[in-house]
C-alpha cells in the first residue's frame, strides 16, 4: 500500500524535530513582513503635510513671562489623517497578507494584527482626549512634564501605537527579528532624537524631523525584511 | 461489612507506557507532518503539502484519505480561476489528536531520558 511507503512511527525525537521544522517552514512561508512596514512607513511620511498644511484648534492659552503665550493645540486635520490612513493601512496589510499567503497555498493569522492595531488606535485616542481634557493642567512651559509621562504619551501616540501593533505581529508570526525591530522602533519613538535636525525649520515643520526619522526607520525595515525574504527563497 | 481489599499489582500502580496510547493513524511521519502543517496554517493547499513533504500526488492523496476517514482533516475542492485547488483543514478532532501525539512523543523522550539504560557489555 502506498501509504506505507514511508516507514511508520520512528524515533520520537526525530518526529518532534521534523514537526517543529515543518511548523517553522509554514511560518516562514506565511510571512510578508515587508508589506505592513512599507504601508506604515508611507502612512507616517504622509502625516507631514497633514501637520504642515492642516487645520489646528488652539485653546486654553496662558501668558508666559517673556510676553508670549503657551496654548493647547489640537491638530485636527492630522488626527483625522492618522485615523483614516492607519485604519486603511491595517486593512490593506491584512488583505495583502491573505492574498500572498493564499497564493503560496496557505492561510495566515493576520486578522488579530489588524484588529489589535485599530483597537489600540481607538483606545489611545480616547485616552489622550480624556487626559488632555480632564487631567492635564493648563500648559506650563516653565515646568515641563516628567519624562515618564512624556514617554507614556509618545508610546500611546499614533507613531507609538504603530510600534505596539508591530509587536502584536511579531508575536503572531513568532518572528524574533521583527520583535527586535519593533522594540528598536519604539525606542526611536519614545526617545525622540533628531540630532538638531530641523531646529530652524520653524513651528510649522516642527513635527517633520521625527516623522521623517520614524517613517524612514519603517521603510528601511521594510526593505531589509524584503531583501532577507528574497535571499532565503529557494532558487 | 467487609470485602476484598483492592491491592493493585505492582505493574498497575505505574502509569501506562506512553507507547500504548499512540494512535496509529497519527503516529506516522507523513501524516504527522500533514497535521502539523494544517495546524500551523489553519488551511493548506494540496500543492504546498506535496512540496513540503516531498511526496507524489498519489502518495499524499492516500495519506489524506486515511486522515479524512478518521475525521482528522476536511478536504475541500474548489477553483482559483481555471485551476482546480484542493484545500485541507484540520478538524477539532485532528487538533486534539495532534496535541495528544505531541504530548505522547514528549513523554516518550522524557521516559527515555530518565530511564537508566544499562550499557552493552
Amino acid at each position: 500500500m502506498t501509504s506505507d511507503a514511508v516507514p511508520a512511527g520512528g524515533d520520537p525525537r526525530r518526529l518532534l524535530t521534523e514537526a517543529r521544522d515543518l511548523a517553522h517552514r509554514v511560518r516562514l512561508a506565511q510571512r510578508v513582513t515587508w508589506l505592513p512596514l512599507l504601508v506604515l512607513g508611507l502612512v507616517t511620511l504622509g502625516a507631514i503635510p497633514a501637520y504642515r498644511y492642516g487645520h489646528t484648534v488652539v485653546s486654553n492659552c496662558k501668558p508666559m513671562g517673556d510676553g508670549g503665550q503657551a496654548c493647547q493645540v489640537w491638530f485636527q486635520t492630522a488626527t483625522f489623517y492618522w485615523w483614516t490612513a492607519l485604519v486603511l493601512g491595517y486593512v490593506v496589510s491584512a488583505v495583502g497578507y491573505l492574498r500572498v499567503a493564499r497564493a503560496r497555498g496557505l492561510e495566515t493569522r493576520i486578522a488579530p494584527y489588524a484588529i489589535a492595531g485599530i483597537a489600540m488606535l481607538a483606545l489611545f485616542t480616547t485616552l489622550h482626549v480624556f487626559v488632555a481634557r480632564e487631567l492635564l493642567p493648563p500648559p506650563d512651559l516653565e515646568r515641563p512634564l516628567p519624562w515618564v509621562v512624556l514617554a507614556l504619551f509618545r508610546l500611546t501616540d499614533f507613531s507609538g501605537s504603530v510600534g505596539l501593533a508591530l509587536l502584536v505581529l511579531a508575536w503572531l508570526e513568532r518572528h524574533p527579528a521583527l520583535l527586535l525591530f519593533a522594540l528598536g522602533y519604539l525606542v526611536v519613538v519614545i526617545v525622540p532624537m533628531n540630532f538638531g535636525w530641523g531646529n530652524h525649520w520653524g513651528d510649522k515643520w516642527g513635527f517633520a524631523p521625527m516623522l521623517v526619522i520614524s517613517g524612514g526607520v519603517l521603510l528601511l525595515g521594510s526593505a531589509g525584511f524584503a531583501l532577507a525574504q528574497r535571499l532565503r527563497r529557494p532558487r | 461489612m467487609t470485602g476484598p481489599v483492592d491491592t493493585p499489582a505492582p505493574d498497575q500502580t505505574e502509569s501506562p507506557h506512553p507507547v500504548t496510547g499512540l494512535d496509529d493513524v497519527v503516529h506516522q511521519r507523513v501524516r504527522l507532518g500533514i497535521l502539523t502543517i494544517a495546524h500551523e496554517a489553519r488551511r493548506v493547499e494540496f500543492g504546498f503539502l506535496r512540496t513540503q513533504l516531498a511526496l507524489t500526488a498519489g502518495n499524499l492523496s492516500q495519506h489524506l484519505a486515511v486522515l479524512e476517514t478518521a475525521g482528522l482533516v476536511e478536504v475541500e475542492k474548489g477553483y482559483a480561476g481555471r485551476r482546480g485547488r484542493t484545500w485541507i483543514t484540520l478538524t477539532a478532532a485532528g487538533n486534539a489528536a495532534l496535541a495528544e501525539e505531541i504530548a505522547r512523543l514528549k513523554q516518550l523522550i522524557a521516559r527515555v531520558e530518565t530511564t537508566d539504560i544499562p550499557e552493552d557489555r
